[in-house]
């Protein structure tokens, strides 16, 4: 039942996310680039929602209309592990401290968590 | 289909899985990602932390541009249009057209790796330097083969999606 308790566990999960990557931001020498972590994972979930659109999956008769769905799998599967690869990108170039990475990979990972299970929860019933 | 085949081996059934495939379609973005986020770091890493005067230039940058040119155009072929020769109704040499494009990015793919094994060999190992600096020939060379990689992970599960729906149709 998603009721009212999951969406206060998801809102407290989103928050301690963005906590943790503000913090690994502003406590090693404030420099603000582990907020692009956030970006990343706010993009990710965008490019299924807007392909599954353009993607008629109930169109046998065209092939190719899969084109779509794979392209927005493929941008997402691009966009998670982006915003891995970007902290520790800029850990080894030593822009950011290790530590900063950690948070901000682990804070990234909890905003992405809860935005997919927030989309499996609270799935509208497709009609047909 | 199994009347006119032309190897006496038959190719060994994929699984044909939707999950499967979706999972490689994912698995497909994040090895493409993954090489292209070596490559950059690599770069990054030439332009702020690196104390040695050898630099990434241009020249480093142009393997990779050809191996994602040569994802691009592979992965642009409606791959059911490369047996269409079997077909009657696909008149216009369109299973001609189409191999000829897939070659185009098969060369482009194979010769964006052997150029980054050539820019590591010409322009790091040669001239002997240490590990810091070797680093970003090796970067190259991972994130051309990454990339060369998820290619080929995205091929293999959309010909699984091919099958799913030849059985469908069926």
């Amino acid at each position: 039942m998603a009721g009212l308790k999951t969406i206060i566990v998801l809102s407290f999960i989103l928050a301690i996310g963005f906590l943790l990557v503000i913090l690994s931001s502003a406590l090693f020498g404030p420099n603000y680039f582990p907020l692009l972590v956030v970006a990343t994972y706010v993009l990710a979930p965008l490019p299924n929602a807007i392909c599954s659109r353009c993607a008629m999956p109930d169109d046998f008769i065209e092939s190719g209309s899969s084109g779509f769905v794979d392209f927005g799998r493929f941008l997402t599967g691009f966009l998670v592990v982006t915003g891995m690869a970007l902290p520790a990108l800029l850990a080894h170039s030593g822009i950011i401290q290790i530590p900063a990475m950690i948070m901000s990979i682990i804070g990234g990972l909890l905003v992405y968590g809860t935005v997919v299970s927030f989309g499996m929860f609270f799935q509208e019933e497709t009609d047909f | 289909m199994t009347t006119s085949r032309l190897w006496r081996f038959p190719m060994p059934k994929l699984p044909s899985n939707p999950v499967l495939r979706t999972a490689g379609v994912y698995t497909a973005g994040a090895l493409f990602a993954l090489g292209f986020w070596f490559f950059i770091d690599a770069s990054v890493y030439s332009k702020v932390a690196n104390r040695s005067d050898v630099h990434v230039k241009f020249v480093d940058w142009i393997p990779l541009i050809c191996s994602i040119l040569g994802m691009l155009v592979i992965n642009s072929i409606e791959k059911s249009r490369l047996s269409a020769d079997s077909f009657s109704y696909s008149g216009g040499g369109v299973a001609w057209k189409a191999r000829l494009v897939l070659f185009t990015g098969f060369a482009l793919m194979a010769g964006g790796l052997s150029g980054s094994i050539t820019v590591l060999v010409l322009k790091y190992v040669v001239p002997g330097y240490p590990w810091p600096t070797l680093y970003f020939g090796v970067a190259n060379v991972v994130g051309n083969a990454a990339i060369m990689l998820s290619c080929i992970v995205l091929w293999v599960s959309q010909n699984i999606e091919e099958d799913y729906t030849y059985n469908l149709s069926l």
